[in-house]
């Protein structure tokens, strides 16, 4: 009873039926003013020929034969009666019969005309009247049937697609309201089953990522608190202060101790990335000056490189500032230049580069002169626990795990990270950040 | 040189405390007291005279920050505090940087922490 589809078909037929309605009625009355008029028609013919043939034969009356011919044609019967029996006198030739006939005969004519011109107008009115209401009625209908649809389809429709739209742009402030039983009814309920889903879905997702969190904050503390322990007892025993140890036992000790640290790196890296992937850690950024970080990050590897013996180099570059966080890319030079640093020959030199390439983007590069890496290797170095080793190329300690942070890194600034290199003649690491600008004047003297 | 220096440590797990106590024993020369929970670090701090409160930051019954909050709102004239933590996000570094004088990452390094402890304290706060 409720669907949409019947309230429609309900409508319809009432306008259609009134239409009907009036339409019949103002037909009928169409007809039978038709019908009349053409009745006073008749009779003004007929009460001319019967004056005329008074007026031909003064005294005695012929009357005509096609006159005759009106007899079926009279409405109402009383008139062909009358007409018959004038007809029937004046055959039998019965002449003061025929003449009183006659005059009664004209008499009523005129009486039938008075009272049909009247009837005339009257019907005319009527049919003009229910014309009228055949027009009114289903102009009323229309505006009806367009309020109905506003209401009953346009309306919820237009809702409902809000409410969609609302979904699509994550916000997720939906009342839920109690459906209707028509199809849009129905349709709204599916919606909101739907809708319960997602954000239930959406909670559990939160869950999720808390849960996550969670372990990802306990398993640092965990893994962190046995390493403290053990790289502490390490190194105070190698210090001296609980006593002297031979040279075999501090080579061993040392072993242990340069492990320890590189377990300690894997963990921090491990769950650096995983904090990265989780998006949980999302960047924040904000407008800094990139010369000032660049020459941070070669000072903070200054010692790594002395111990290395390379020399670390800033080519001279434009005052530059990027929308990025500061942090995140910093880490990411720094994991590109230490890199640089651990693959380079001794006495070697590592050059950072910045420049904006043909799609107006910043690209800071790290060159080394390292011994290259292979054609084949080059993409898998990105990937995680993934370092390019070969024969000529041995493992050179590190967790594995570096570009692939930087690679996420630089992707959530929207950015790129890749290689160029031929094997003997080093390799030159760059990435991309979009949003830069010139530092203005304004912005240099406040730096000042 | 004046009496050592007294310091309070509050840590839950006893193998660092070991050594932790160790290194600033053997190493600084200061004199150490060490607490296993939140609430003890509270008593001792604010009953004893220390000159250095060094808080882990995730302890039974009362984590290093509260226990930090707690002593400076009802402590006169608080001593400083270093929070020993494994957590090394930049916003915890802040949280501690707000509520002490500082924070050193765990793992640390026994030989290192007198010296670490120094520069702390001797920057300005």
């Amino acid at each position: 009873m409720n669907s949409i589809k019947l309230k429609l078909f309900l409508l319809m037929s009432a306008i259609a039926g009134a239409n009907i309605f009036f339409a019949i009625l103002t037909y009928s009355g169409f007809a039978e003013f038709r019908e009349q008029r053409r009745q006073l028609e008749l009779s003004r013919d007929l009460t001319q020929r019967l004056i005329q043939s008074e007026n031909q034969f003064a005294g005695a009356i012929n009357i005509h034969k096609e006159i005759r011919n009106y007899i079926p044609l009279l409405h109402p019967p009383r008139r062909s009666e009358e007409l018959e029996k004038l007809l029937m006198a004046a055959q039998k030739g019965r002449v003061s019969e025929t003449r009183e006939r006659h005059q009664v005969l004209v008499k009523n004519e005129f009486e039938f005309q008075r009272h049909t011109r009247d009837q005339l107008s009257y019907l005319e009115d009527k049919t003009v009247y229910f014309g009228l209401l055949c027009i009114f009625s289903l102009l009323v209908g229309l505006v009806l049937l367009q309020i109905y649809i506003n209401t009953a389809v346009l309306r919820p429709l237009r809702d409902l697609a809000r409410k969609m739209n609302d979904f699509l742009h994550d916000r997720y402030t939906y009342q839920f309201s109690v459906p209707g039983s028509d199809e849009l009814g129905r349709m709204q309920a599916t919606f909101n089953a739907l809708a319960q889903r997602v954000i239930s879905n959406m909670e559990q997702l939160r869950t999720l990522d808390q849960a996550k969190s969670d372990f990802l904050s306990i398993a640092s503390h965990e893994l962190r608190t046995p390493l403290t322990s053990i790289k502490g007892s390490i190194s105070l025993m190698r210090s001296g202060i609980v006593g002297t140890i031979n040279e075999m036992a501090d080579n061993l000790l040392n072993i242990a101790e340069q492990e320890t640290d590189r377990l300690i790196r894997l963990i921090n890296d491990i769950l650096d990335l995983a904090k990265i992937e989780a998006q949980r850690a999302s960047p924040q950024p904000e407008w800094s000056s990139m010369n000032s970080l660049v020459t941070i990050s070669l000072q903070s590897l200054k010692g790594l490189a002395d111990q290395a013996e390379v020399k670390l180099l800033a080519e001279a570059m434009p005052p530059l500032e990027v929308n990025m966080d500061r942090d995140r890319i910093q880490q990411v030079l720094t994991n590109l230049l230490s890199n640089a640093i651990k693959f380079s020959p001794k006495g070697g030199c590592v050059i950072v580069h910045c420049e904006i390439n043909n799609q107006h983007q910043l690209v800071i590069e790290v060159r080394d002169q390292g011994r290259g890496i292979d054609p084949q290797d080059q993409e898998a170095i990105f990937e995680k626990f993934r370092q390019a080793t070969s024969a000529n190329n041995p493992l050179v300690k590190g967790t594995g795990l570096g570009l692939a942070i930087a690679k996420a890194l630089v992707e959530q600034h929207g950015g790129d990270i890749g290689v160029r290199s031929f094997p003997g003649e080093g390799s030159t690491f760059y990435f991309t950040l979009p949003e830069w600008r010139y530092s203005s004047i304004k912005n240099l003297e406040a730096a000042a | 040189m004046n009496r050592p220096m007294r310091v309070l440590l509050a840590e839950d797990d006893p193998n660092i405390s070991i050594i932790a106590r160790l290194s600033l024993e053997k190493i600084a020369g200061y004199e150490v007291t060490v607490v296993t929970d939140g609430e003890q670090a509270l008593n001792e701090a604010l009953t004893q005279n220390y000159d250095l409160i060094l808080l882990d930051e995730m302890m039974p019954k009362m984590n290093g920050l509260r226990v930090s909050q707690e002593y400076r709102m009802r402590c006169a004239a608080p001593k400083p505090i270093i929070f020993l933590s494994a957590k090394s996000q930049d916003s915890d570094v802040r949280e501690f940087a707000a509520h002490g004088t500082g924070h050193i990452a765990k793992p640390f390094d026994p030989t290192l922490l007198p010296q670490q402890i120094r520069e702390l304290l001797e920057e300005p706060a």
